[in-house]
């Protein structure tokens, strides 16, 4: 499956980034594809298009903080989960995320 | 005809009993009416009373006049004038605000959970200080006699002037016992006011007017003259209330004729408790057992504190309604960095106080060892720093200090305040001294540099029209040769006693600088003749007149060495006065930076060592310059020695050189300004650095290992206020907990209170319950990035070790390194980073 991420934490400079590595590396290791989008303390990085996002079967919202564009994400699938959630189980949350 | 001058008032804490004791020292030797008048208050008082001069309330920047009237008022106006330029500036020390004193801070969670009982006060020396309980009394001597007794006037005058004789007498015995400089001020001060006549003259009145005893009139004066201080608007000066009942209480002491003796005998390690503590108490106290001082009623600005503060002593004040009967003879702790007592130790609470003494001292040991490291930029170019001095004593805490030698001792300290010169033999023992306290370092000494802004009033010089302009420093020597011939024969028979080499000042060209050799070499000759044992020395000069500067070719064919004196060479080569500040004698000038330049290149194309020693030395801003210019030194004062040290390690000597470059081309000192703002030549400070890193600490809880690691930053030299990123950790921590998992956590905060961006590791012997949900963590990273901070390179750092923590094998390696070295190593390849050496400190520089 195509999946889109969007990670966020409150002061953006560790939990963003590991729950962005965590989600990456076990959708590729699954077998799917996954472009995830970073808003830390550098800002937006690794920027989701809006071609990205409707080509993706579902978007990741790894975030709890209030994130930047939320409405490139009204016309697709999403789950919303806590950053430590994905850092925790990537495999729970992408098998949520793709049922 | 009465004659006077004028002055604002220097010093940031007023004029109080220290500067006083200076006033009266300088102006006792004359016989006229010396008046002070403080303009501002329209108080006055004759400069030979202490107590007077206090009393006029005097604070900085008070516009103030001294009258003099009288047979020596000439001589005593030269004298006071000077005193008060080149003395009175040095009387007193920094104010007080300067002295870090803790804000409101929440306590650390370690502290807060460790069940101690603690007494709330505030910080007024810092330091932790263990040790038992001991109450003081304030053991106020009442009078015996009771009132309404007859009173025998005759012979009450008699003790009472016994008294005071036999005070005197003893406060020159305590001065003899004590060595430490600020202890000595204040006894200096005390003594003065016991001697004071305007005190002695209000007792005897008060004996012979009041029908009262010679103590009761001493109660009656402590009363008095406490009161006036009490009424002074500055709170500085009311706390000067306490010198007052100091003095009175010894002398009640007198009276009684018990010599004072201390307070209280001291047998092992001590926490003292009391209402008031004056300053005689606290010399009376065994300082070896002395470990920390809570008080009640004592101000931050007395005298027992800055006392307390000078001997490093822990105190605590204001500490109100401690039932000290309760917890006397128990173990306490002084916590002079929070503000607190601590009573009822428990063993989390003495824990914690173990990591706090852990801190202090590791930041103590580590400036040390910076302090005695070589000048040296980050690039490796070497700027020796060494120390201006005044007096021969001064020579061991300029070491002390970091100096790396000492760049000027000025001589004519020597010769003044006296009434004819130093002998040869006294000289040479001056000189010596400070040669040997120099421990094997250079001394340069300068040859008498008088006239000018530093008149002698015994060589009875006639009076100039524009002294500045005038007979000084070497100009004048051949009219003062034979005092000239014996500071050369006392300097040269001292150059046995270390490394010395001897400064001309004042040097106008090629003639002054024969002269001068001349006699140093004939002086030379004739002490080896004499069988003298006499080490080479070598001759140099100031280089502080313009037309030195165009000499120096020639110059160099005379002499060893020079020494740009900065402060006279701006103000010839600007022709402004010392006096009045213009914006003219801007040390920034581009046209004094290109006389400096001609200066340095000159001597170095002539293999000639060069330093300066003038004030633009000490002035940090200017720092990156000097470095430019490629001088071999720079020296200057004492208190400036550390802080030009560690301004000088993180400058790249190749690109202070190209600012230099092109702060010559620019136009005005305005143009030079704006530029080296622009340009920070220094070296990026790296985000991480083998010091950061804890291995196998003991830390059991999550709040001890927070709190390792915000110490570790403090003794690092990152942050002054480790208490403050403490807090914003476990701020970040509240929203939710930073241990993600896997054995590691992630502690981080944004922050104002850290110096530069810095990651921190500890790994604990045990694992630390750290998550809400009972995760523990034995690998604890902690970041505290400054607020704003636009290191946009750092937060990339700092993404790329977020992601690499989800990978296990970087996991295992965290946990299995053995050194912090293998750690610091591990994370450059890791991170992708080339770790380039730092040659001062052996700091791993993480920047991309």
């Amino acid at each position: 499956m195509k999946i889109v991420a969007v990670t966020a934490c409150p002061t953006g400079i560790a939990h963003t980034f590991m729950a962005a590595e965590q989600l990456e590396k076990t959708a590729r290791r699954l077998g799917h594809q996954i472009k995830v989008e970073t808003q830390g303390s550098m800002g937006v990085e690794n920027e989701l298009t809006q071609a990205d996002i409707d080509a993706a079967g579902v978007a990741i919202l790894a975030c709890d903080i209030t994130i930047e564009k939320m409405e490139r994400f009204e016309r697709v699938k999403k789950i919303e989960v806590s950053p430590q959630e994905a850092i925790k189980n990537p495999e729970g949350v992408i098998a949520k995320a793709c049922s | 005809m009465p004659t006077e001058f004028s002055f604002n008032f220097p010093l940031p804490n007023g004029l109080h009993a220290r500067p006083a004791s200076a006033f009266e020292e300088a102006a006792r030797p004359f016989a006229c009416e010396i008046t002070f008048i403080n303009d501002r208050t329209d108080a006055q008082a004759s400069v030979k009373s202490v107590l007077g001069m206090v009393s006029t309330g005097t604070l900085p920047g008070d516009p103030c006049r001294i009258v003099f009237d009288g047979a020596d008022e000439a001589s005593a106006r030269e004298e006071l004038r000077r005193f008060v330029a080149e003395k009175l500036p040095h009387c007193d020390d920094p104010p007080l605000e300067s002295i870090k004193v803790p804000g409101e801070i929440s306590l650390p969670p370690c502290l807060r959970d460790a069940g101690a009982v603690l007494w709330k006060a505030k910080s007024a020396a810092p330091g932790i200080g263990i040790g038992r309980i001991v109450r003081l009394s304030d053991a106020i001597v009442p009078d015996d006699r009771g009132a309404g007794a007859t009173v025998d006037a005759p012979q009450e005058r008699e003790c009472l002037l016994n008294a005071l004789l036999a005070l005197d007498r003893t406060y020159a015995e305590r001065m003899k016992e004590i060595t430490e400089r600020v202890a000595l001020g204040l006894l200096q001060a005390h003594r003065a006011m016991a001697r004071d006549p305007a005190l002695k003259a209000w007792l005897l009145a008060a004996i012979s007017g009041r029908n009262c005893t010679a103590t009761q009139a001493v109660l009656a004066a402590q009363d008095h003259f406490a009161g006036v201080f009490t009424a002074s608007a500055s709170t500085l000066l009311r706390e000067r209330a306490l010198d007052v009942r100091d003095v009175c209480r010894q002398l009640i002491r007198e009276l009684k004729g018990s010599p004072p003796g201390p307070p209280v005998v001291l047998t092992r390690d001590s926490i003292v408790t009391a209402e008031g503590l004056t300053p005689s108490d606290l010399l009376g106290l065994d300082r070896r057992f002395l470990k920390g001082l809570a008080l009640a009623k004592i101000g931050a600005a007395s005298h027992t504190v800055i006392l307390a503060r000078s001997f490093g002593i822990p105190c605590v004040i204001d500490i109100a309604d401690f039932p000290v009967a309760r917890w006397e003879g128990q173990d306490a702790i002084v916590d002079g960095e929070l503000g607190l007592l601590a009573v009822g130790l428990t063993a989390d609470a003495r824990r914690y106080y173990e990591m706090e003494q852990w801190r202090l001292n590791a930041r103590h040991v580590r400036a040390q060892r910076l302090t005695a490291l070589p000048g040296q930029t980050a690039d490796g170019a070497r700027l020796e720093i060494a120390s201006n001095i005044s007096r021969p004593d001064e020579a061991a805490p300029a070491i002390a200090a970091g100096a790396e030698s000492i760049g000027l001792f000025r001589t004519e300290m020597l010769f003044m305040d006296r009434n004819e010169a130093p002998g040869e033999e006294e000289q040479y023992q001056a000189y010596s001294r400070a040669l040997r306290d120099a421990g094997g370092r250079t001394v340069i000494i300068r040859t008498l540099d008088i006239g000018g802004d530093k008149p002698v009033a015994w060589l009875k010089l006639p009076a100039e029209q524009n002294p500045m302009l005038g007979s000084r420093g070497a100009r004048l020597y051949p009219r003062i040769e034979s005092l000239i011939r014996t500071q050369i024969r006392a300097l040269l028979r001292a150059s046995v006693n270390g490394q010395l080499r001897v400064m001309i000042p004042m040097i106008a060209g090629v003639a002054e600088a024969r002269w001068v050799k001349r006699v140093f070499d004939e002086e030379r000759a004739r002490l080896v003749e004499q069988g003298t044992r006499l080490d080479s020395v070598p001759l140099g000069a100031m280089v502080e007149i313009p037309s030195a500067a165009f000499e120096l070719n020639a110059l160099c064919h005379e002499l060893d060495f020079f020494s740009i004196g900065s402060n006279d060479l701006i103000h010839y080569f600007t022709a402004t006065d010392r006096g009045t500040s213009t914006a003219l004698d801007d040390p920034l000038a581009p046209a004094f930076l290109r006389l400096l330049k001609k200066i340095v290149d000159d001597s170095h194309a002539a293999s000639r060592w060069i330093g300066l020693c003038g004030e633009m030395g000490g002035n940090v801003q200017c720092l990156p310059l000097l470095v430019g210019l490629g001088l071999d030194e720079i020296s200057v004062p004492i208190a400036s020695v550390a802080a030009i040290k560690d301004r000088l390690a993180p400058l790249m000597a190749a690109e202070c050189r190209r600012l230099l470059t092109d702060a010559l081309d620019c136009t005005t000192a305005d143009e030079v300004r704006t530029l080296m703002q622009q340009r920070e030549p220094r070296r990026p400070i790296p985000l991480f650095a083998e010091e950061f890193v804890v291995l196998d600490s003991r830390a059991a809880t999550k709040a001890e290992a927070i709190k390792t690691l915000c110490d570790t930053l403090y003794v690092t030299g990152r942050t002054d206020s480790p208490r403050q990123i403490e807090d914003a950790i476990w701020k970040r921590e509240a929203v939710y907990s930073t241990g993600f998992g896997y054995g590691c956590a992630i502690p981080h905060c944004k922050t104002g209170a850290v110096a530069a961006n810095s990651l921190c590791i500890l790994r604990s012997q045990e694992p630390i319950p750290w998550g809400d949900d009972g995760a523990s963590a034995s690998v604890i990273i902690l970041l505290a990035l400054r607020d704003n901070d636009e290191a946009a390179e750092h937060l990339k750092i700092i993404s790329r070790l977020a992601r690499l923590l989800m990978h296990e094998t970087f996991r295992e390696n965290l946990i299995s390194v053995k050194t912090p070295a293998a750690m610091t190593a591990f994370l450059a390849e890791q991170i992708g980073l080339s770790a380039s050496k730092n040659p001062a400190s052996a700091v791993l520089n993480l920047e991309v």
